[in-house]
Formats: structure tokens, sequence, C-alpha cells
């Protein structure tokens, strides 16, 4: 599904946020992206839907190179794929339906303006996303009058709209108080599973991640320095020594023991 | 889907601010289509007069710079008002700044008093206040200084007052906990804090008065605005477009310089990553000198303040302005101890003024204004049709290329430098008299104001939408109407009557110039001696712009 080769990133005031990354995501994985803030998870993602484009190294998504894709065909592969922001994205003026319409944008010619420009069905389907989150009592109402866990809920059914293949969440709880983050990732994983959608979620709680994921990846300056399988009994402490401990060789060996 | 999900509309209810939206924009299509009626606007008209205009500009070229001595020296005289008059309104806004802000009130009567003082002094166009100074202390650029310095005190003195507001009152509290006195804390904790913004605002007047001096000529208190009226006049266009040129280049050489001081001062020009090589090689030896001197000082443990490159700049700046004023003072063609003591003289004009009477001309002063009313509708929603646009192509996150974003920018900054009230001359010479040739000629100055608001409030919108939406696959139109109007509305709103208020202001002087309007009764009150008029139409001016403001905060209310 994804497979990220060689990939590095350097800005043109000469951080480099992403270097050398390689690894591949199969089809259905909920993977967790571990590290801590300005490790470069951002970067990593937004190089995977198109946002950044690469210094090196090529991102395949569903058989298509990002990287080489020109725009209108990066909005077609960016219709597959979900992405929920830390910051949510939403436009606060808008109602909880028209931000969650928006996400039909892409299968859509030229642009909507207003509720009633989009059509019944879609207007349907927002209801169903809206009550598949929990939020269909706040249909109309603004989205600036939510809490930031409704919002995030808000930017979750927004991405369902585009029924993705691919969900990639970019800190999707890292601005909710502990008990939405975790009613939030609940839902995020929940949802992803039943609609068998490959994941890339990027958290900087390992405690958040374990037993939800399937398998864990952990990036330290740009570098990946941790990747490994998780299951519901695996234990936080382990993963975080690993994080801590391991240099980058480590990480190589059991990495090739995995997936040779 | 789940039974809740059926029951549910896929619409919201059509509510009260629904409707009134509605309603609200019906009444401004109506609004508008009788203001363009009512001061007989044709489309087809739009062309012959452009061309009519074009025609004009034709005329005037090549600009004949013959007299360009007096030209020069009309020129000069312009700068020296508008730096007088600002002056004056510094010495004006700054004990009135004091008294009204909260924090150094001394107390509630006296801040209400001068808020109030501060107010009413905008309350009537500068060019207006010059034409009663005029017949006060006749002609010359003295009732031009004294115009600019009364009414600039309407936004110094306010934007003093904010600044004041506005500093952090953690160090005033310091200075108080070591015993000190009230005036002590103010001048030592708060005016530091204000003085960068006081000193921003300053010289935004300035540029500003820049363009109003230009103009006063045509009222007869002194400047450049009489050489180029008087050249349209009698059909001398050539020499006209020589003096339009020399101003115009003035404006712009000011504007740039007062925008390098500003940046110095609020410090973006710091941090600005793009230096050339020279200027780089200019910090670099800036830098070691400063931390010779620094170290020097240190080494010697002086007392006196190191000439740090910063502090030498803040001494050459001062002296360069004081320097100027002086200049100005002793050359201007004012006899300051005659007019000083005349200056009595406004009080026997201000008694005349009261009671305010409508002198017979009721049903004048009624269609002056309401003329005045459909011009500034007209004009500002021409105006703004195309000030959209340009907002968009000027704000620099929405165009993938950022130099053209540029010089859209510098061709509005470009234009703005002429005086809407020059351009009405002009309008007025190529289309003749009426309130069509205002209308034009105000919906020019409304398109790169209002280009300039709007292109500044697009670039201050969230990113984050937009970037939502890019994920999602959304075009750039898409994303544009979705993400970017969505956040733009209630500012669009805000400018919208901020501009109404403005250049209904503007379009009550665009008579002088035969332009339309109620200026027409207002300057011909002043000089036929009948003030008594002249303040019932400036009282039911001011009445009107109060309207136009409490609409606008209900509106904004609607489009929050």
């Amino acid at each position: 599904m994804i497979s990220i080769a060689s990939l590095s990133k350097r800005f043109p005031n000469g951080t480099l946020a992403v270097d050398n990354v390689s690894f591949d995501v199969p089809e259905g994985q909920v993977l967790g992206l571990l590290g801590l803030s300005g490790s470069g998870k951002s970067t990593l993602m937004r190089l995977l839907n198109g946002l950044h484009t690469p210094t090196s190294g090529h991102t395949t998504i569903l058989g298509t190179v990002v990287d080489q894709c020109s725009p209108a065909e990066l909005r077609v592969l960016r219709r597959d794929i979900g992405f929920v922001f830390q910051q949510f994205g939403l436009v606060g003026r808008m109602t909880c339906m028209e931000n969650v319409l928006v996400g039909a944008l892409g299968q859509l010619r030229g642009p909507r303006f207003g509720i009633r420009s989009y059509s019944k069905v879609l207007r349907r389907q927002a209801l169903e996303h809206l009550d598949r989150v929990g939020l269909a009592s706040q249909v109309f109402q603004r989205a600036d009058t939510l809490s930031g866990g409704q919002m995030q809920r808000v930017a979750i059914a927004r991405s369902l709209m585009q029924k993705p293949k691919i969900l990639l969440a970019d800190e999707p709880v890292a601005s909710l108080d502990p008990e939405s983050s975790v009613q939030v990732l609940e839902l995020l994983t929940r949802i992803a599973r039943e609609d068998k959608m490959t994941v890339v979620c990027s958290l900087h709680q390992v405690e958040l991640a374990v037993g939800r994921t399937d398998r864990l990846v952990g990036l330290r300056d740009g570098r990946v320095v941790l990747d490994t399988l998780t299951t519901a009994e695996t234990d936080p402490e382990s993963i975080m020594h690993l994080y801590r401990r391991t240099g980058a060789a480590e990480v190589v060996l059991t990495q090739e023991k995995e997936y040779a | 889907m789940t039974k809740s999900g059926e029951t549910l509309p896929l619409a919201p209810k059509i509510d009260v601010s629904y409707i009134s939206k509605i309603a609200l924009v019906v009444t401004f299509f109506v609004l508008f289509l009788w203001s363009w009626v009512k001061i007989d606007m044709s489309i087809f008209g739009f062309f012959s007069d452009f061309q009519n205009v074009i025609n004009l500009f034709g005329r005037m070229y090549p600009p004949d710079f013959a007299e360009i001595s007096t030209v020069i020296s009309a020129m000069v005289e312009t700068l020296w008002i508008a730096l007088l008059g600002t002056l004056g309104s510094v010495l004006l806004s700054y004990p009135l700044a004091l008294l009204a802000a909260s924090n150094t009130s001394p107390n509630r009567v006296l801040g209400a008093f001068s808020r109030g003082a501060i107010t009413l002094s905008r309350a009537v166009p500068e060019i207006i206040l010059a034409a009663i100074f005029v017949v006060a202390f006749g002609t010359g650029p003295f009732p031009g200084v004294l115009a600019l310095a009364l009414h600039s005190v309407g936004m110094v003195g306010r934007l003093f007052a904010d600044a004041l507001e506005n500093a952090d009152e953690a160090p005033r509290e310091a200075l108080m906990a070591v015993g000190s006195t009230k005036r002590q804390t103010i001048r030592s904790s708060l005016i530091p804090q204000a003085l960068p913004s006081m000193i921003a605002t300053v010289l935004f007047r300035f540029e500003i008065n820049l363009r109003g001096s230009a103009v006063l000529g045509l009222v007869g208190a002194g400047g450049i605005g009489t050489i180029i009226s008087e050249s349209l006049e009698t059909i001398q266009y050539r020499p006209a477009l020589a003096a339009v040129t020399v101003l115009f280049v003035v404006i712009l050489l000011t504007e740039l310089a007062s925008n390098a001081i500003r940046q110095s001062l609020i410090g973006t020009a710091a941090n600005i990553g793009l230096q050339s090589q020279h200027t780089r090689l200019w910090a670099r030896l800036k830098q070691r000198r400063d931390t010779q001197v620094l170290n020097d000082s240190l080494a010697r443990r002086s007392i006196v303040q190191p000439w740090t490159s910063e502090r030498l700049f803040r001494l050459g700046a001062m002296s360069l302005v004081t320097i100027l004023i002086l200049v100005a003072i002793t050359t201007v063609d004012i006899n300051w101890f005659q007019m000083l003591g005349n200056i009595d003289r406004v009080q026997i004009v201000l008694k005349q003024m009261v009671p305010p009477s409508f002198a017979g001309e009721r049903s004048m002063l009624i269609s002056g204004l309401v003329e005045s009313v459909a011009i500034s509708i007209v004009a500002t929603t021409l105006g703004v049709m195309v000030a959209l646009p340009v907002g968009v192509l000027m704000a620099r996150n929405l165009n993938v290329r950022k130099w053209f974003s540029t010089l859209m920018r510098i061709i509005v900054l470009a234009v703005r430098g002429i005086p809407e009230l020059i351009i009405a001359v002009i309008f007025v010479s190529a289309m003749g008299l009426g309130p069509v040739s205002g209308t034009l000629a105000m919906s020019i100055a409304v398109m790169v104001f209002g280009g300039k608001l709007f292109a500044d409030s697009l670039e201050e919108v969230s990113p984050a939408p937009r970037e939502a939406l890019v994920s999602v696959g959304a075009s750039r139109s898409q994303e544009f109407v979705s993400a970017v109007v969505p956040q733009f509305v209630p500012s669009f709103i805000a400018h919208l009557f901020y501009m109404f208020d403005v250049f209904f202001r503007s379009s009550t002087i665009l008579g002088i110039v035969g332009g339309g309007g109620i200026g027409f009764l207002l300057i011909s009150s002043i000089r036929v001696y009948e003030f008594q008029l002249t303040l019932t139409i400036i009282i039911a001016g001011f009445a009107i712009v109060l309207v136009i403001e409490w609409l606008g905060l209900i509106i904004k209310r609607l489009y929050r």
C-alpha cells in the first residue's frame, strides 16, 4: 500500500527534517509513528500525500509514485488518502455539516459555497458520517462552538467523505485533553479497522499507541530508530526502553529480523 | 444509517439571521440601483468617460517642465505644510492622549472630555477647516498648517492613547513598587513601551498629511494644489501634468523613506534573510564596531551610554527631523508673530457659526447630502468590485508567483500616492462637472485603498483549513471558495463599512472641485460667510457618519 524508499527532505532553511527513511506499510496495517516534536513525523506525513516534495528518495502509494505526480494526478491520488491534522483544519464559521461536506470536493468539479450547493446524496452521507462519530445532534452547529475533541471528530468525518483507502493522521490527539485523546483515538482506530483502511498515525505518547496499533515506528532527528510489531500485550515501558536506547544500527537489525 | 440520522434535516433551518442576510443583500442592491440612477451613471457612459480621461492625458503629454522652479517651490511649501501640520498635531495629541488613555488619565471627567475632543476633531474634513481658516487669516500656508494640525488630532490622538493603553502593566507595577510617583511611572514604563508605535503613527500621519496638503491649494491654503487646479482651469494641460508628476514622485519617495524608517523601528527589516552582499558586509562592520564600543565602555567602567550604531542612527534621525522642522519654520511663507497674534480670529469665525441654521437652503442641503450618499455608495461598490480581485492578486499567500503579488503591491502603492481630490480635478476637467466625474474618481481611490485592506486580511487567513482541503484533493478554486472565502467574510464586511465611512467623508468634499455632492454648498457657504449654514452641513454630515458606523456595528454582528 505504502512504500517509502530512502526518503529525505531538507527545507530551504537547511533543516534536514527527514533523513533517509525507508519502510513499507502493508494493506490494512495500523501503524503508529512515534517521536518527539521536531523528529520529522509531520514532514514525513506530508511527504506521503505530496504536500511536501522530497529532496531525494521516493514514496509509492497505491501504486503511484507520489513525487513524480503532476498537480492533477496528485489531486486524484489525494482523494483516496484521508488526512487528519493536529489543528483539525476546520473553518470555525462554517457548520459541522459544511465542514464535513468539503471532504467530498475532490470528487466534485468546481467550487461549492454553502450547504445547499452540495447534492442531497452527499448531504445524507455527511449526516451518516457525523452520526458515526457521534455528532448527529450538532450537525448545524458552528464548528467554533465545539470542544477540541468534537472538532477532531468532525475532521475525521470529513476524511470519511473521501471513502479513503489510506488514512494519515498527524498528531490527531496532541491538542486534546487526556480523556478526549483516548476517545478520539479509540474512534479513529475502530473506524479504520471497520472500513479496512491502512493507517499511519503519528503520536508522541507510547501509552496511547500500544494496544491500538499493529506496529510502531520511532523517529528521532528524522531517522528511523525503532520499528517493531505490537500487540495488546506489549509493554509500553519496553518500547520506551527501545526508543531511548536504540541507535540506528540496532534498529536495522530488528527490522531485518522481522521483515526478512 | 441510524434512525436518528434519518429524521435529521439535510439543510439548516431557515432562521432570522438567514432571512436578514438575504434582506440585507436585496436592500443593498436596491440602494445601489437607486444611487446609480440618482447620479445619472450609465454603463455606456463609462467608455466615453474613460475615453475622455485618456484623451486628456494625451493632451497633457509630454509634461511641460518650463515652470519647474515655481512647481518645485510650491512642492517644498506643500512638504513644509505637511511637516508643520503633523508637528502641530503631535503637540496637541500628546497631552490629550495622556488625559484620554484609561491608564494615564487623571480622572474620568477629563478622560471623557479629551476622548470627545479627539473624536470631534476628525468630524470636519481638513480641507473644509482650511477653507474656514483662510477666511479668518487670509490665503497662504498658515491656515493649511492649522487645519492639518487640528484634523490630525482625531487619528494621532486616538492611536497615541491606544498605544498607551496597550502597554504592558507589569513594568508599571514594578515601578510603583519602588515608590515612584505617577508621573515617574508614566514616563519610565508606559512611554518607552508606547514610543515605537507612536513614532510609526506620526510617520503614517505625515504621509496622509502630505497627500492632504497637496490639495489645500484648492481653497487657497498654499502648496502645489493651486498650481495644478489653476493650470487645468486655464487649459494649460502640459504644465499641469508636470506638477502632478513632481507631486507623485515626491509622495512616492517620502512613502518609501518613511516605510524604511518604520521597518527599522518595528524591526522586520532586521529579520529579512535576503540581504545583498553589500548590506551584509555593512552589517558585519556595524556589528564589529558595536562589540568594540560596548567592550570598551565595559572595560573603562564608563557610565556614559556607548555610541552603538543603533544610538547613532537614532540621534541622526532625530537631528534630521529637528533640522527639517527648523528649516520649515524659518523658510515657510508664514509671519508667525502676526498669525499667532491673530489666533483669536478663529474664535470670531466660530462665534458666527452658532446657532446652526439652514439659511434658506434646506432643500439644497438635503439634495446635496443625498447625492453625497449616492456617490459614496456607487463609488464604493464599483471600487470594491475591482478591489476584490486586486486584493487576491496582492495577497502573497494566495499566489504561486510571489513576484507578481509584489508587483501588484507596488502598482497599488503608486496609485495610492495620488490624492483623490487631484484625481477628481483631472476627471472633472476631462468629463465635465457633476457627480459622475466625482464618483469615477473616487472609485479609483476605493480600488487601491480597498485592494490593500483586502490583501492584508486575506494574508491573515488561517492556512490550516486550506491544507486540509488540499489533502482531500480539492482544486485551487475549490480550496479558495471553501477555505479562504468563509474565513474572509467577516473582515470583508468590516472593511466595507469602514470604506463607506471613509468615502462618505470624502464625498462631502468632492463638490469643491465640481465632483458633485454636498461639497459645493459647503464651500460656497464658507466663501459667502454663511457660517451658520456651514455648521449645519457639518453636523448633518457627521450624523450620517454616525449612522453608517452604527449600521456597520449591527451588520458586523450578523456576519461574525
